[in-house]
């Protein structure tokens, strides 16, 4: 057609502007990047194809991770699926041997805390990185210390401490020795010490392991003030409850790999359960109803006293209570109530300063530790490195820790190592305990895991009438988890009786028959797991309620 | 009276050097580092020291080459310890035993040493450095013949190296920093403090200090260096746990054990101590056996830093 | 199917480096201080023992024995968890018992060397009693604790012997000779070894070393004492009496190092406590021996042995103008380097892992915590 035609016109118009248009879109070019910053705007920060090895294993593989501006950014993965690590690396305190990290788009080098505090990234670790005798305000500055030529100058650190404090709520007193100070005030000054420092994007490593149901809501509420202030979060975890109240979106790790990210809001809590572990969860047990039997364990009026000088205060306080065969009993609290030392006073550990430990009908309260462990105790200890395993010994000897003195592993004084290694590989076998040299590996380089498996198959294969688990899952991925559940609630149903000790919420709910709740020493409540839910145990767990009886 | 003063000018010889090595081992461990090579770091000190002494003896007198004396003896100090430094902080290895090994390094070496320049192995020197008195101070009733009558100027820095390590540890950021290191390694890691750098800094103060306190040790109390001293690294270490890591507490301490050491070599020249006819041995014994008792009511409560001795690893977790 | 058990070789791979390292230190030492001398000053102290033939030997043999014994006591309060740096003063202490029975009791006949060494041995063990208590009761640190007790066993032998006339060789500033029946019998070795000084001693460090090589590898007594060495909380949770066990390492390392002490003064080579404030170069030497032969039994066997192999050609160094201590200070080196044995650890097993690939931990059923 003409050119001049008024149809053709318009045509020729459209298609200019057609192809201007596409022009615009499909060459990289000034106006091009400009769009793209405009994406990449909403991300602060990105972590791109992140992979960080050690000796022997690939902590990430191939990570990415995109964190937008002004949200909460949950990072789920079991335990030991790298989520600590690639917070580490964009914290600094690693180096990746491959990929990236942008940071307000800018692709930047983190090569220490120093760096990343520049870059406005600051981290609050799961275990706090606190100087035990040095106040708060020490904390704080440690690090960014304001001086005159070379001498401390703490006043004006103060006052914006106190001004930092006040305005985001986060209530301290700075002149409190961190020893003194509870976890969560402690928690508080950790988060201080990133606002001191100007830091706009906050990591959180698994802050709720340490506090009760209602310090988990506050922090909650911290998060939502701190973004409402224009900050970023990224908040690790394994708790899917926790990601549901407060995370816009959620990207998941499993060994070491990176599974996806989703819309919090979206997503069930199953389906997020699915994607850490890789398989169909279940999420709650099953047992049958428990039948108990005879009374095996009784405790009585027991009370243990602090053992500083100047401190007449009891730590546990006369706690009374029975255990019958065929049931799980549990006792919950927040740690540092009592329960560490309740249960050392049964087992022997310590000694209690009055009340009597009944086992059997025996009074075993100042027995040595050897006859109780002869005499029908199992004790899984809370922590498996310090009490509960010889980590320098292999694995056979570890599993006779509790036998080695018996007729059967000895004769005279000379240990009869055939049957010891003999009964090692029994246990091996029935309880499925992997190692890289089965009865012969030293006990430190195997998993934790199957650390505690080990500890268990002991435990459990002494038959014990009175089985004392304190925090038999702590720090365990999901199988071994299921695992060791199942196997209490079979020693429960073969007739033993059990004592738990959890600081897990749901372990305690899905795995007790009876639920004593212990705050400041003393026994608060006697409840039924059917009856209650998670809110009202959190708050006898807190003494903010109280139950007249104990058994 | 003479007899109290006279004992008092004895114990500051005995004192000023076992306070001067105490505090430098506080540094050392208040970073992290355990450092039991003082008894070798004294030696390595006091024989170059010594040796200087002696071969500039025909050339140089007085107080200037007494002044050079200390700064060759704290540089060689600085310098030995630097092994300790590098098995303990880049090789990881088990300090007490790196530190053993350069306690029986330094006295083999230094006769070693002295046999090859001069044939026996005691090193002699001219003593020209005791002040009678001081101008002006040495006349104060009193006070005087106490602190500034037959004293040597090393008392006096000692002195001033008392004052400047409780201002240093507890008032400067580098004191702040220095012992975050020893309580709390990842702590001070993650604000960002270099806790290598900082543990080399507590090494190095305590090799400079032991070299001092090596030369100070021998100068008052003899006149010749024969590659020993008697032990007193070791009660370094004991007067720095009696005095809980803290310096007000190691100079009190010191102090104490510095009257034990005086009384024991002069108690011949003390009248009523000699009429009891407690042999010396007795003497040279009371500070060993204080000491351990003293352990007994400190151990449990211990102040000690809490992550000495621990090797630290960043990538730990 | 029961796995093999892998051997790990790296300790004594790193003691082989630190050896060679010092040998090094030493010649470069050698020849700063005399070029020309040094090369055959070194190859003297390498081949010193062997060029007098059986005499040589049997001189080795015998300075070995103290050693041999002191270094057991710190290997196998080592294995136990405890630094004893208390062995010059059990040593001391032990020699200064034996030498007591041996002067002053003559009336006991064949019987008086033996009486003699176990007079040694108790007084040793009572000094190893001393740290072990306090460590067990009070926690107090054992090394300190040693330490003490080492310049006090000194000063109250000294004063001891000094003050107690039938003992106190007046001229000679040194307690006086052991009376004949004392000395340890030679055994035959002097017709093994003829002209050397070598006695039944090394008979009784073997037989002691083995005894300790059974104890703790092949009792119950051996396994809870390395089990509280390892870790004290687990064998208190295990049940075993954590401050018996510290208590009964500390007095069997003491013993040992006390024995050591009766071995040297009842030789029959002259030797005699002198009354110089100075600790017994011996004890010391023990933590070389321990450490070098990575505080097994037969390592400190070995090692002790070579250390004073070492020794016994420095004494022959003496002709070439040098003096002997440049031995003690190849061995401090030795020592020093040795320490670098966790750097050692961690460079071979990188070359390991790299050989074996990546472990693979998702395969195991557990988690990396």
């Amino acid at each position: 057609m003409p050119f001049d035609s008024p149809v053709s016109k318009d045509l020729v118009s459209y298609g200019i502007f057609f192809l201007l248009y596409n022009f615009i879109n499909r060459v990289p070019g000034p106006i091009d990047r400009y769009r793209s910053k405009g994406d990449f705007m909403d991300y602060i920060i990105e972590m791109l194809h992140i992979t960080k090895e050690f000796p022997g294993i690939i902590a990430n593989d191939d990570i990415t991770l995109q964190l937008k501006k002004g949200e909460i950014h949950a990072l789920l993965g079991e335990n030991g699926a790298g989520k600590s690590t690639l917070m580490s690396v964009l914290f600094g305190l690693y180096q990746p041997e491959k990929g990236s990290i942008r940071v307000r788009g800018n692709e930047e080098k983190i090569t220490g805390p120093l760096d990343a505090n520049a870059l406005g990234i600051g981290m609050v670790h799961q275990h706090f990185k606190l100087v035990e005798n040095f106040t708060v305000l020490q904390n704080i500055v440690l690090g960014m210390e304001t001086t005159r030529r070379g001498f401390l100058k703490m006043d004006d650190a103060r006052k914006k401490v106190m001004e930092l404090s006040e305005k985001y709520k986060l209530f301290v007193d700075p002149d409190a020795l961190i020893s003194d100070i509870t976890v969560g005030m402690q928690q508080r000054v950790e988060i201080l010490k990133m606002l001191y420092r100007d830091n706009e994007i906050m990591i959180f490593d698994e802050p709720t392991a340490v506090l009760t149901p209602q310090e988990i809501d506050e922090l909650m509420q911290i998060m939502r003030d701190l973004v409402k202030e224009g900050k970023s979060i990224l908040f690790i975890t394994h708790k899917l409850n926790e990601i549901k109240a407060v995370a816009d979106r959620c990207s998941v790790l499993r060994r070491g790999k990176y599974i996806g990210t989703v819309d919090v809001a979206d997503t069930t809590r199953e389906e997020m359960s699915e994607m850490m572990v890789g398989r169909k969860v279940n999420l709650t047990i099953s047992k049958k109803s428990s039948e108990p039997g005879e009374v095996v364990l009784e405790v009585k009026d027991l009370s243990v006293k602090a053992k500083r000088e100047g401190q007449t205060k009891k730590l546990v306080h006369d706690v009374s209570f029975q255990v019958r065969r065929g049931e799980i009993v549990c006792i919950a609290g927040i740690d540092g109530n009592g329960q560490t030392e309740l249960i050392h006073a049964i087992t022997g550990i310590s000694d209690p300063s009055s009340g009597t430990v009944t086992i059997n009908g025996e009074d075993m309260t100042k027995k040595s530790i050897r006859y109780k462990n002869t005499h029908g105790l199992s004790h899984i200890p809370e922590d498996r490195h310090k009490h509960g395993l010889v980590l320098e010994y292999n694995l056979a000897y570890n599993l006779v820790l509790q036998q080695y003195f018996d007729k059967e592993f000895q004769s005279g004084t000379f240990l009869k190592n055939d049957h010891i290694y003999d009964y090692a590989q029994k246990l091996i076998e029935n309880y499925d305990i992997r190692s890289s040299e089965g009865a012969f590996t030293t006990t430190r380089s195997m998993s934790g895991g199957n650390q505690q498996k080990a500890i268990v198959a002991r435990e459990i294969s002494k038959s014990p009438d009175i089985l004392l688990a304190v925090q038999p899952t702590r720090g365990l991925d999901v199988g071994a988890i299921e695992y060791i559940h199942n196997q209490l609630v079979k020693q429960r149903d073969a007739g033993a009786a059990i004592l738990l000790v959890s600081l897990e919420l749901d372990e305690v709910m899905n795995l007790s028959d009876r639920i004593l709740v212990i705050f400041e020493g003393e026994i608060v409540a006697d409840l039924d797991p059917e009856n209650i839910t998670v809110q009202e145990l959190g708050l006898y767990m807190s003494g903010a309620k109280k139950e007249g009886g104990t058994l | 009276m003479s007899v109290i003063y006279f004992i008092f000018q004895q114990t500051m010889y005995f004192m000023i050097p076992l306070m001067i090595v105490a505090l430098g081992a506080m540094f050392s461990e208040r970073s992290g580092i355990i450092n039991i090579a003082l008894e070798g770091i004294m030696t390595m000190g006091a024989f170059t020291g010594i040796l200087f002494l002696n071969l500039t003896g025909k050339s140089m007198s007085g107080q200037l080459q007494l002044i050079m004396a200390i700064l060759i003896s704290m540089g060689t100090g600085m310098i030995f310890s630097l092994f300790h430094a590098y098995a303990s902080i880049n090789m990881k290895s088990n300090q007490v035993i790196s530190g053993t090994a350069l306690n029986m390094f330094a006295p083999a070496f230094a006769v070693f040493v002295a046999r090859v320049i001069q044939g026996v192995q005691q090193v002699p020197f001219n003593n020209t450095f005791r002040i009678t008195s001081v101008p002006v101070l040495g006349s104060i009733p009193f006070i005087g013949p106490l602190l500034f009558q037959n004293a040597y100027i090393t008392t006096y820095v000692g002195i001033l190296i008392f004052v400047l390590s409780a201002v240093v540890l507890y008032r400067t950021r580098f004191g702040l920093r220095l012992r975050a290191c020893g309580e709390h390694p990842q702590a001070a890691d993650s604000a960002g403090i270099n806790v290598y750098r900082m543990q080399y800094a507590g090494v190095l103060i305590s090799g400079a200090l032991g070299g001092l306190g090596g030369l100070v040790f021998v100068v008052p109390t003899s006149t010749n260096f024969n590659a020993d001293v008697a032990g007193y690294g070791f009660l370094a270490l004991a007067v720095l746990i009696f005095g809980q890591w803290k310096p007000v507490n190691i100079m009190l301490c010191s102090l104490f054990f510095g009257l034990m050491k005086a009384v024991a070599s002069s108690y011949s020249g003390i009248p009523f101590l000699s009429a009891l006819g407690i042999p010396s041995y007795f003497y040279k014994m009371v500070p060993y056996i204080i000491t351990l008792i003293v352990l007994i009511f400190t151990s449990r409560n211990s102040q000690a830093p809490k992550a000495e001795g621990i090797p630290y690893d960043k990538g730990q977790r | 199917m029961k796995p093999k058990q892998i051997k790990d070789h790296t300790g004594i791979l790193s003691s082989i480096f630190a050896i060679i390292l010092g040998l090094i230190v030493g010649l470069i030492i050698l020849f700063l201080c005399n070029p020309e001398q040094a090369l055959p000053g070194f190859a003297t102290i390498l081949s010193g023992a062997f060029t007098h033939g059986a005499k040589g030997v049997g001189q080795v043999f015998y300075y070995a024995t103290p050693i041999i014994l002191t270094g057991l006591s710190v290997g196998f309060a080592f294995k136990t968890g405890l630094f004893n740096i208390g062995t010059p003063g059990q040593f001391i202490i032990g020699g200064f018992g034996a030498v007591y029975v041996g002067i002053l009791w003559t009336s006991l006949g064949p019987a008086h060397w033996i009486v003699a060494l176990a007079a040694s041995v108790i007084l040793g063990a009572l000094w190893g009693l001393v740290p072990g208590i306090l460590k067990a009761y009070y926690n107090v640190n054992e090394v300190i604790a040693s330490i003490m007790m080492n310049y006090i066993g000194m000063y109250l032998v000294n004063w001891i012997t000094k003050s107690y006339k039938p003992l106190f060789n007046n001229l000679r500033n040194e307690s006086k000779n052991v009376a004949n029946t004392a000395n340890i019998p030679k055994m035959g070795l002097d017709k093994i070894f003829p002209g050397s000084s070598v006695n039944g001693g090394i008979i009784i460090a073997i037989l002691v070393v083995i005894l300790i090589w059974v104890i703790l590898n092949k009792t119950t007594f051996g396994y809870e004492l390395k089990a509280v060495g390892f870790n004290r909380d687990a064998s208190k949770y295990a049940g075993i009496n954590e401050k018996k066990s510290i208590i009964l390492s500390m007095v069997i390392a003491g013993a040992i190092a006390g024995l050591a002490g009766g071995l040297l003064f009842l030789a029959g080579t002259g030797k005699h406590i002198e009354i110089k404030d100075v600790l017994p170069s011996e004890g010391f030497t023990g933590i070389s021996v321990a450490l070098l032969g990575l505080n097994n039994p037969i390592g400190v066997l070995f090692s002790g042995i070579f250390i004073a192999y070492l020794t016994a050609g420095g004494f022959y160094l003496q002709l070439f103008e040098f003096s002997t201590e440049i031995i003690d200070i190849i061995v401090a080196v030795i020592i020093y380097f040795s320490a670098f044995a966790l750097m050692v650890k961690i460079i071979m097993s990188k070359f390991v892992g790299q050989k074996n690939g990546k472990t693979d931990e998702t395969g195991k059923g557990g988690t990396k915590s």
